[in-house]
């Protein structure tokens, strides 16, 4: 008591700024005693809602595996799959059941197809849980809408088509790359139609989304691709010009020729290289020609190409070089001269006397 | 019951693992279940089974040492199914050059796989 | 002199003091503040990425893993074990055996059928020369392996070497004992991918410390909490810099520092500037330093982006004399970047980079130990004069140390909110302890470190070459 005394007294004889510390010490005491509390329910919450994931996941993994087996021809929905789709559906409205529900089905639903994808869907339907993922979409918050057409996707819903494409151009990066997915997904190059209106740049991370996407349907019938090679936005050109390559579009053949003129350097050096993949002669003779005016990308670039497409009548352009100071084009002509005409090839052990150039010889020559 | 023919699934998915299993011991053969590489190859020594069925990537050992191990440490000619995700056809053939009998690629139809593996049994 | 202006001067030094705590203090909170708005965003847009929808795509760039090692013969079949097990297609990894004097090359000739090849090298870096060659291995399951041997010319000397035989877009430094998880790959190429108005020139990845957890065959089975203090403080000193810290820079595109232990790179932009410097013991930090200021110059817009996802687990110190010669090496490090750069600080023309980076390194990381140090010495020598205000020094220091146990509280909480590893019971209390722990049995120590590596820095130049010539990795790199 008299300690208690004791220490009053000197708080309110201090100055001020003591005054003022002792009162944030005690306040910081406070917080730290709060966030320890606060931290251990914090813990045991976590560590409750893993176990409870991993318990609910197992019980609506099993619901599910009875609900697929227990269907039959005869009937739309068997007796024991509603008793099913009763019980899934009262555990719907709880937020954080729905989410373990819709990872359930995600899992199994993107790695199976046929019958019984179909009838994942038909209980994604059935379950109500479609109408959580529309109502979603009209959430302000982005990742919401973003999240429900994801989900949309993966299940499938084509009928919400016309709700999803209105947001092809929005302001939000995640919310158009879920809107491209989504489209891609459904439609597969019927899909695409939306790199009509795109306003705002692909970036690679989407292109090879979207590619990915596509690689997996078997369908080879790719829409007219001269359109989008010709487009004002830049990523869809380089979009465009993937396309090209993975579909070998020689239909494009013109207008790929065209792009090496374009401003962007980026599209320039591209459009070489899918020129070389599927071997255009003529891009060969227009760039030979015009090769000292091409920047070092292109430079290197068009020599991949000349590996693809060289013939003799090259071999007075090759030999000038033989000795380019960079590394990569060096290499190339090299390499092309062995197969072109390995006498003169071999003449030049003498010529190039730079250790540097004798190793490259000798690694040529002897791969 | 020595003729019931086991069949060892090595797959990272466990939904799709229990719908597999769930569709195979209706057809009458007995599934063991590994969830990566590294227990498969464990069931694969201990249980000698006729059959392996592998995903191509799955945590530390991949499908491709699965295959790898059982044709040349083991040096068994148990028929091996991979199964592939989109995108991966290299490494397919990479499967099909270490031994590989079969592939299925991912999104598969569990009754395509039934079909196959009765064939491989047969 | 009279006393006045004595008077004046040693206001003068209070006042500074005074401001100096008082900024510190002040960046800390905003740091916070900042990392916490950024983490939040980051879960957001996080949480539904399918990272297993571009693992396997093909069409993804390519990555190279540059690993240096230097007589790692105790670990290295399982370290390049691991670092193969990557999940992301399109990558290769290249393991530098930097003129290692034990058995590494013979063990690993073994074990992954290595045969020696013909290799064209293009020598855009000078490094050291190869030793004995070149080698690839013949077995189809570990075709992604490359071995060099070349002569031993330190870590920096043979991730050059690295840089200069990857054929990829993209180049992972990491230190050869680190475990990778999986999916790092796909994680840490995203941010390069995702911009379309800028060149992202580098990410940076979280180290966490595996001391204690359980490593089998590569893989991490289970993480648990070391027991060691000097240990469990490492690791709430890496959960603060890593979650609160690096978090606010990224946010802020000022990051100086990409871990050694694991960061990517655009290959094309870490060659332009002529790769690693091997004149410095923080090879890590210049790098970056160097290609932030090369973008500056060239006035192309970039970005040093971080992910701060678990991805990379690594053994950090376990004893202190280990732990001080780290810190020792890191505070030189840090010296000999920042005087190479001098020309940055300051200079508008170096924009945020020269404004904000810069000074804030040079203040609140290179001199904070010097200004610490010479606020305990004027503070002792003031006691022994008994000129010390105790109400006052009682009452500051107090609020001090509960400033920084509350800072690391923050940081507990960043992690339980995020990423939460440490999920056994108990461990929570733990880190509290830590927490209020860490100030008396870690901290002082860092000081000393960085005292030390001050001294050597200056007064020490015999020790600064002698460890160059003999430089190698030690297996506790981790900045």
């Amino acid at each position: 008591m008299k300690g208690y005394q004791y220490l009053l007294d000197y708080f309110e004889n201090s100055p001020t700024i003591i005054q003022v510390l002792w009162v944030m010490i005690v306040l910081f005491i406070v917080i730290i005693i709060i966030l320890i509390i606060y931290l251990k329910l914090l813990r045991s919450r976590l560590r409750k809602k893993e176990k409870i994931v991993v318990q609910y996941q197992n019980e609506y993994e099993s619901y599910l595996i009875s609900y697929l087996y227990s269907g039959n021809e005869e009937e739309e929905i068997s007796a024991e799959q509603q008793v099913i789709v009763n019980k899934l559906k009262s555990c719907v409205p709880d937020k954080f059941k729905r989410h373990v529900v819709v990872s359930t089905l995600l899992r199994l639903r993107n790695e199976i197809s046929g019958e019984m994808a179909e009838s994942i869907q038909k209980l994604y339907f059935q379950t109500g849980l479609i109408n959580y993922a529309l109502s979603s979409l009209k959430s302000k918050k982005w990742y919401v809408v973003a999240k429900g057409i994801r989900e949309l996707a993966q299940f499938h819903v084509k009928e919400v088509n016309a709700q999803i494409v209105i947001h092809v151009n929005n302001s939000n990066k995640e919310i158009r790359k879920e809107v491209q997915l989504y489209l891609v997904t459904l439609f597969h190059f019927e899909g695409l139609k939306f790199l009509d209106v795109l306003q705002t740049q692909l970036s690679e991370w989407d292109q090879i989304q979207l590619l990915e996407v596509l690689q997996r349907f078997d369908e080879q019938e790719i829409p007219n691709i001269n359109k989008w090679l010709k487009s004002t936005n830049d990523s869809v050109v380089i979009f465009a010009i993937k396309l090209a390559k993975i579909y070998n579009q020689f239909e494009a053949k013109d207008t790929l020729l065209e792009l090496l003129e374009h401003r962007q350097k980026k599209i320039r050096v591209e459009a070489i290289q899918v020129l070389s993949h599927l071997q255009v002669y003529e891009a060969k003779e227009l760039l030979k020609n015009k090769f000292d005016k091409l920047s070092l990308e292109e430079q290197i670039a068009f020599f991949k190409l000349l590996e693809n497409v060289f013939e003799s009548s090259d071999e007075s352009f090759l030999q000038e070089h033989i000795q380019n100071k960079n590394f990569e084009i060096q290499v190339s002509a090299l390499k092309i001269f062995k197969l072109l005409n390995i006498e003169k090839f071999h003449s030049f052990k003498r010529l190039l006397l730079a250790p540097k150039d004798a190793e490259i010889i000798e690694f040529i020559e002897n791969n | 019951m020595s003729n019931v023919k086991k069949i060892v699934l090595a797959e990272d998915n466990s939904t799709l693992s229990l719908l597999l299993k769930f569709r195979l011991e209706k057809e009458g053969y007995k599934l063991l279940i590994a969830i990566d590489g590294k227990e498969a190859v464990e069931l694969i020594e201990q249980h000698d089974p006729e059959l392996i069925l592998t995903d191509i990537m799955m945590p530390f050992i991949s499908g491709l040492e699965v295959i790898s191990h059982v044709r040349n440490k083991l040096n068994k000619q148990t028929p091996i199914i991979v199964f592939s995700a989109a995108g991966q056809e290299e490494m397919v053939l990479k499967a099909f050059n270490l031994g590989a009998n079969d592939f299925m690629g991912k999104p598969f139809s569990p009754n395509e796989l039934v079909i196959r593996v009765k064939r491989l049994l047969r | 002199m009279n006393t006045s202006t004595v008077q004046i001067i040693i206001f003068i030094i209070h006042f500074l003091f005074f401001v100096y705590a008082c900024t510190a203090i002040a960046s800390y909170i905003i740091l916070a503040i900042i990392s916490s708005k950024e983490t939040i965003e980051y879960m957001k847009k996080n949480s539904f990425v399918n990272y297993k929808e571009i693992l396997s795509s093909t069409i993804s760039p390519s990555i190279t893993i540059i690993a240096p090692a230097y007589n790692e013969s105790l670990n290295i079949i399982e370290n390049v074990r691991s670092l193969l097990s990557s999940h992301y297609v399109n990558y290769d990894v290249v393991i530098v055996n930097d003129g290692s004097k034990d058995d590494s090359l013979e063990k690993m000739i073994v074990a992954y059928d290595l045969v020696k090849v013909d290799f064209l090298i293009n020598q855009q870096i000078p490094t050291k020369p190869i030793r004995a060659g070149v080698f690839k291995s013949t077995n189809p399951a570990f075709e992604k392996l490359t071995v060099v041997d070349k002569v031993n010319g330190g870590k920096a000397d043979a991730l050059n070497m690295g840089l200069n035989i990857s054929k990829s877009d993209y180049v992972a430094c990491i230190d050869v004992d680190c475990l990778l998880l999986e999916n790092s790959l796909q994680k840490m190429i995203k941010p390069f991918l995702e911009v379309t108005d800028k060149t992202v020139i580098a990410t940076g990845g979280v180290i966490r410390i595996a001391n204690s957890c359980i490593i089998k065959d590569g893989k991490l089975l289970d993480v648990n909490f070391p027991k060691k203090l000097i240990e469990k403080a490492q690791i709430l000193e890496y959960i603060r810099a890593f979650l609160l810290g690096r978090m606010a820079w990224s946010r802020l595109n000022g990051l100086l520092v990409i871990s050694g232990a694991f960061g990517l790179f655009n290959k094309k932009v870490a060659i332009e500037v002529g790769g690693y410097d091997t004149n410095t013991v923080g090879e890590d930090m210049e790098l970056i330093v160097r290609m932030r200021r090369y973008m500056e110059e060239t006035k192309q817009k970039y970005k040093v982006a971080y992910i701060p996802d678990p991805l990379c687990w690594t053994e950090a110190p376990d004893n202190y004399k280990i732990f001080i010669s780290q810190r020792n090496r890191w505070t030189r490090g840090t010296i000999e970047t920042l005087r190479m750069h001098r020309k940055v600080a300051f200079n508008p023309k170096y924009k945020s980079l020269g404004l904000l980076s810069y000074p804030y390194w040079l203040f609140y990381e290179r001199l904070a130990p010097v200004i610490e140090a010479i606020g305990i010495i004027y503070f002792i020598i003031l006691a022994a004069l008994n000129e010390v205000r105790w109400d006052y020094a009682l009452a500051f220091i107090i609020l001090a140390y509960l400033f920084a146990v509350l800072f690391s509280i923050v940081a507990i909480f960043s992690e339980e909110l995020t990423y939460h590893q440490y999920k056994k019971k108990g461990t929570g209390f733990k880190l509290i302890m830590i927490s209020m722990l860490e100030p008396f049995v870690l901290h002082p120590f860092i000081l000393y470190a960085a005292i030390r590596g001050n001294m050597d820095y200056y007064f020490n130049k015999k020790k600064k070459w002698g460890e160059m010539t003999r430089k190698g990795m030690t297996k506790t790199e981790t900045n």
